[in-house]
């Protein structure tokens, strides 16, 4: 078996590609959707966003002002070439940043002060996944906006307030969509965690929205048609693009589940903005690079 | 749902005029602010201290630009709204400075609905994450002020010319178009 092949000089371009790219699959949807909204405002609002990612594709420039909260999911089946990930990945934020293909936005959580740099503990949040038996080192970069964040929710559910059919659960995903309104820069992706204890299920819900492709399908049934009844009614709420009506609310649904205990049905929502920051590609250890989410650089 | 170019700084009168669903450009000089800089604001004012510009007329932005420093001078690489709720807490006193727009993103509530009746406000509604869009009208970066706080949070003084578009969504009036749709999806979901 050969050595995997990473250079600092690679995943630096990969951490600009994701601040100046939004991944084909949330692109392809939103031109589906601009191709079905009635509402004239909404209309508007999808053409100008199409618009600015053409205009920061042309110009190198960053899709969105804000580069939101990146977190970086590596999957792996052995440890080797992680830990130049591991090293490399830091550091091309902050010369990233330094370029101006990021605003430093990363500050101390208490004093708030900001080192200027995106730079900090814990930043980026790295996820490790081993899986074993896997061949290719799986990287995905993600950017997630955090006025995105200020609409999310998290709550410990009982059987009665499930409901039959769910019913409890669906309401409190409306309730929390309409709750968030034009916040979370809808249209939104929305990932859902179901399961485990509370930080399994908020765990879950990042990684739905930011790890899958927004056009997939869940292998589970019973999960596929809970993503499409929950995508279907959402975009029946009316709340549109920018939060200023339309039918264009939701562009993708995403459930992970984990087993819980008999007493609790742990439940996180985790908005994504339509800004699909993010860049995936598989690693293998002949060189081969196979990219994620559509079309490649 | 007119079309209006308007210029800073804006008169009562101004404001008066827009109704929810209008479009706005507006040219003339904008300011930035957002959490720290609204605290920064209270602060001073509390203390009797003078504020560094005069929101007289003026409009606020909620945002946080991507600048870069290139010799004395300050270029824009781009801007766009951020999520204005954090800063309801200010409606009050944003009213009480004589600032006439608020300019962001996702609305505000009802503080900020009856401020705006009352000192004859209007919020502006920007295309939510199309800040290269949003830059091309901002021709110069005049200054910044309490720089220490960091590039999103520091009070950045722009020039800008058609800055736009921008759609009314909460008049002076005490129309708010989220609130509107916001009562309507909840009788949706209580039908399901």
């Amino acid at each position: 078996m050969g050595a995997f092949t990473i250079t600092y000089e690679e995943v630096y371009e990969w951490i600009k590609r994701s601040c100046t790219h939004v991944s084909e699959d949330s692109l392809e949807i939103m031109k589906e959707a601009l191709a079905k909204e009635e509402s004239a405002g909404a209309r508007a609002m999808l053409s100008a966003m199409l618009e600015n990612v053409a205009m920061a594709d042309e110009q190198t420039k960053p899709v969105c002002q804000s580069p939101g909260f990146p977190t970086v999911y590596i999957r792996f089946g052995s440890t080797e070439g992680v830990e130049l990930l591991r090293k490399y990945l830091p550091k091309a934020m902050v010369e990233a940043t330094g370029n101006g293909y990021a605003r430093p936005s990363i500050v101390h959580s208490l004093n708030r002060s900001n080192p200027g740099n995106n730079s900090g503990d814990g930043v980026p949040n790295i996820e490790y996944q081993y899986i074993p038996g896997q061949e290719y080192i799986e990287l995905i970069v993600s950017f997630k906006g955090c006025g995105a964040e200020l609409g999310n929710i998290y709550k410990t559910m009982t059987t009665a307030q499930l409901g039959s059919d769910l019913k409890g659960l669906k309401k409190l995903v409306y309730e929390t969509v309409v709750n968030a309104g034009g916040m979370p820069c809808p249209p939104s992706a929305i990932g859902i965690g179901i399961g485990g204890q509370m930080d399994v299920a908020a765990k879950l819900s990042r990684e739905a929205i930011s790890t899958r492709d927004w056009r997939d399908e869940n292998p589970d049934p019973q999960l596929k048609q809970l993503e499409q009844e929950l995508l279907e009614t959402i975009n029946k709420l009316g709340v549109g693009p920018a939060g200023i009506g339309g039918s264009t609310t939701c562009l993708a649904v995403k459930i992970g589940m984990a087993a819980t205990h008999t007493a609790i049905c742990p439940v996180a929502i985790n908005f994504h903005c339509w800004v699909a920051r993010r860049f995936g590609v598989r690693l293998y250890r002949d060189g081969r690079r196979e990219y994620l989410f559509g079309k490649e650089a | 749902m007119a079309v209006y170019e308007l210029t800073l700084p804006l008169s009562d009168q101004d404001v008066e005029t827009l109704k929810n669903g209008d479009t706005v450009y507006l040219t003339g000089v904008i300011f930035t602010s957002r959490d720290m800089g609204h605290l920064e604001i209270k602060k001073s004012l509390e203390a009797g201290k003078a504020l560094p510009v005069d929101f007289t007329g003026s409009a606020i932005f909620h945002a946080g630009p991507v600048v870069k420093k290139i010799d004395e001078d300050w270029e824009l690489i781009v801007i766009g709204p951020t999520t204005s709720m954090r800063m309801e807490p200010y409606a009050e006193m944003v009213g009480q400075l004589g600032v006439k727009a608020v300019i962001g993103k996702g609305g505000m509530r009802e503080g900020s609905i009856k401020a705006f009746k009352k000192y004859k406000q209007v919020y502006l509604q920007a295309a939510p994450g199309c800040a290269v869009k949003l830059a091309a009208a901002v021709n110069k970066v005049e200054g910044g002020f309490w720089l220490e706080k960091g590039m999103p949070e520091a009070l950045w003084v722009l020039h800008a010319e058609r800055f736009g578009p921008l759609a009314v969504t909460m008049d002076s009036h005490g129309n708010s178009i989220y609130q509107d749709i916001k009562e309507q999806a909840l009788k949706i979901i209580e039908a399901l």
